[in-house]
């Protein structure tokens, strides 16, 4: 008994006084997803991974538009978005006080133009991701030349070139011949 | 269907050939998934027998029981009894997984009833008839346990073409209607004790039939937070998501799962698993026994009313849970791991903050567990309270502290040893006591046990990637994942589709095979020390809330709300009885 009461005398307050002062986490918490729209380019691989579909993606073929969307009310903290983000644009911050009074404040959201097909007007991909993977084949150093074939091949929808590239392998096929 | 084992490494070929030389051509198959796990198949009529064989005569032990519906494979149903087998008394034999398989008809759903010749096989019955619409012939409780009580006649949740995993039928009464057993005899009572109150802690019904106040037996109502989430895994998630959903099946033990999720598909698809990754998981494993046992070591003060003890051992488990958000970057859920290793590695400022903590936690623990012990009332209340018989405990497979308090040395870590566990051995801690105070021991030395090992996995670890990343995707490959959580083996039984997801996964948490032995551990004793014993066994689900007493005599039933009954276990004094 004596024991124990001096263990509680040299332990003293242990209660902390949150609210009412900051509670520091550890380093490398993983805390409320940060969402950085000017880097995303909303190519999805985000909505993909998250296990709990708190990520989603939906595409608005008439508008042109494609939105990237966060409900925090079903994120895990699991931290596959920033993982998978090929441009780090999610990343988990520290911030673990999530309470709103108000559901919908948990969500986040960021519109994206679409492309469209320059052959058949349709549209296809987020401008910004086509504009990542072209700046890639520039990087990876691609002469001239290639870039601007590259582009053209780029901005048209994969239906078209589905049915650019039967005629084409058609007739190097008879060539061979 | 499976993966080629070569025949040297194979472990337990000893018991596969008793198998055959006693029962010869009823051994329709013999497939290796892993050097320690052999699935063989059977005929339905044969499946008690060759159980039995298994357990008892070569030592097994009954780690669980998957169904599987393969209709869209081969036509059939399939149960798979899977037992670890490790050698008689007699002889210590090799420590392997027998897996038993036999297919089930859709046109004659039933097979016969395994439990009357292994008791340990109960609960796994009564769940393949809930889940699956498979009868097991010859089993006496027909009541339900898993589905609800108001869940509709003749809709198997997890048969792939009874109902979408979103589908939430009406309820078929009002009432609940469970049908507890029935205790007769002069003086008898019954008290019941729960069913819920979410709010507070986790719900369960519990019956003891008391004459005046000593309880005579037990019966108990579960799963009322059951989640549905085999089905969710199986339909909505892909495998590789699987692990964060693993990490939610307990609050304590998570991690258990997530490892044991992820080993059983990393071994069905043969994925060799770096070793530093294998090092970190052991960690993570051990830094979650830490936490767990601290808890419970708490609650054990708490149930013999030893208050400030029980607070005092939260304070210091916040150093656990520190350690824990600084090697995972979360208190629970550490959501490290992905099929083929883990995410996040041990950096050298982590690793000295995690041994500081360490030595920390070792210091003051010691402190606390000495008080503990020294409070006049610990033996007097927990020695020969809630004992489980040796014979009761080798009947009914129970798993972890409450087993090993029964004098049965059996730790996954040392018998199928995973993860690290081979290179850095554990020290099995078993009793001989049976009773309360030997669960509570063996969980103070095992604290201890795992802070060593804990520092020793940090100093032993090799450098190297943590991660295995370009497998391939193998549909229909199964196998077995098994953890020896705080409170006992963890098994998943895990096989793929051809989608990208799940094709089943069975999952066992620990306190499944605990709960059917707990009634024989609440007979004989006093309604006082009821809840200190369900405490004892540190079940997932801890609390209930009320209790009813049925007084077998005066054949009158008594509500008494669990606080109450709690505080009477605390105080013993003022019988909620009188």
């Amino acid at each position: 008994m004596l024991k124990l009461i001096k263990e509680v005398l040299k332990v003293g307050e242990a209660t902390l006084p949150y609210p009412f002062k900051p509670v520091e986490v550890m380093p490398g918490f993983r805390g409320k997803p940060h969402h950085d729209p000017e880097r995303c380019m909303a190519c999805a691989a985000c909505a993909i991974a998250c296990p709990p579909n708190a990520l989603s993606i939906t595409t608005d073929l008439d508008q042109g538009i494609q939105t990237w969307s966060l409900f925090m009310g079903r994120c895990i903290y699991c931290g596959r978005c920033e993982e998978v983000c090929p441009t780090g644009a999610i990343t988990l911050s520290p911030d673990f006080e999530l309470a709103v009074m108000n559901k919908d404040d948990l969500y986040e959201r960021a519109d994206y133009k679409l492309a469209a097909c320059r052959r058949c007007g349709m549209y296809f991909a987020p401008l910004k991701e086509i504009e990542y993977v072209f700046t890639l084949l520039q990087q990876s150093g691609l002469p001239e030349e290639g870039l601007a074939n590259a582009r053209a091949l780029l901005e048209v929808c994969p239906e078209c070139k589905r049915k650019n590239d039967v005629p084409k392998m058609v007739r190097l096929y008879q060539e061979e011949d | 269907m499976t993966v080629a084992i070569a025949e040297r490494t194979k472990v337990g070929k000893q018991y596969v050939e008793a198998l055959r030389a006693r029962f010869g051509s009823s051994i329709l198959d013999e497939a290796w998934q892993a050097p320690e796990q052999v699935t063989v198949t059977v005929p339905l009529n044969s499946l008690p027998e060759v159980v039995e064989m298994l357990y008892y005569q070569q030592g097994g032990w009954l780690a669980s029981v998957a169904v599987n519906d393969e209709r869209p494979l081969n036509g059939q149903f399939a149960i798979y009894y899977v037992l670890s087998v490790e050698g008689n008394e007699n002889e210590a034999g090799e420590k392997a997984y027998v897996v038993v398989r036999a297919q089930i008809p859709p046109h004659q759903p039933e097979f016969p009833s395994v439990t009357p010749k292994v008791p340990a096989a109960i609960w796994y019955e009564r769940e393949a008839r809930d889940m699956f619409g498979l009868q097991p012939v010859g089993l006496p409780d027909e009541r339900r346990l898993v589905l609800p009580d108001d869940w509709p006649e003749g809709l198997y949740p997890l048969r792939k073409d009874t109902m979408d995993y979103h589908y939430r039928p009406e309820p078929t009464t009002e009432n609940e209607t469970y049908d507890f057993i029935k205790v007769e005899g002069e003086g008898i009572v019954q008290v019941p004790l729960g069913p819920l109150h979410i709010t507070s802690d986790e719900p369960g019904h519990f019956r003891l039939y008391v004459e005046g106040e000593h309880i005579v037996d037990a019966d108990y109502r579960l799963f009322y937070v059951h989640r549905g989430m085999e089905k969710l895994a199986e339909s909505r998630l892909n495998y590789d998501q699987v692990t964060f959903l693993a990490d939610r099946i307990c609050g304590i033990c998570g991690y258990a799962h997530n490892v044991a999720y992820s080993t059983s598909v990393e071994r069905a698809l043969g994925i060799e698993v770096p070793e530093r990754a294998q090092y970190i998981r052991t960690i993570l494993l051990e830094v979650e026994r830490l936490h767990s046992h601290l808890l419970n070591l708490g609650l054990a003060c708490h149930f013999v009313g030893f208050d400030t003890g029980f607070m005092h051992f939260f304070r210091v488990r916040e150093k656990a849970m520190k350690m824990a958000e600084l090697l995972t970057g979360s208190r629970k859920t550490y959501g490290v791991n992905l099929i083929g290793g883990v995410r996040r590695d041990i950096l050298k400022e982590q690793r000295t903050t995690t041994l500081q903590l360490l030595g920390e936690l070792r210091a003051q623990v010691t402190d606390l567990v000495n008080m503990l012990l020294e409070t006049p009332n610990i033996v007097q209340r927990t020695q020969n309270i809630g004992r489980l018989e040796r014979q009761v405990a080798r009947d009914y497979s129970p798993v972890g502290p409450t087993l090993r308090g029964s004098g049965f040395a059996r730790d996954i870590r040392v018998i199928h040893p995973y993860c690290a566990y081979d290179r850095v051995p554990v020290t099995v801690i078993a009793k001989e006591g049976c009773d309360v105070l030997s669960r509570t021991l063996i969980r103070a030395e095992e604290f201890f046990e795992s802070i060593s090992m804990v520092e020793r996995c940090l100093d032993a670890m090799p450098e190297g990637p943590v991660l295995t990343e370009g497998f391939t995707y193998k549909p229909y490959q199964f196998a077995l994942g098994y953890v020896e959580a705080p409170r006992g083996e963890d098994i998943h039984w895990s096989m793929l589709g051809d989608n990208q997801k799940i094709y089943r996964w069975k999952c066992r948490a620990s306190s499944y095979n605990n709960w059917p032995s707990l009634r024989y551990m609440l007979r004989g004793n006093t309604i006082s020390d009821a809840a200190l014993i369900v405490a004892s066994i540190d079940p997932c689900y801890s609390c209930t809330e009320r209790v009813t007493v049925v007084d077998v005599r005066k054949k009158k039933a008594t509500i008494v709300p669990y606080k109450e009954m709690e505080r009477y276990c605390r105080e013993r004094k003022d019988s909620p009885l009188k």
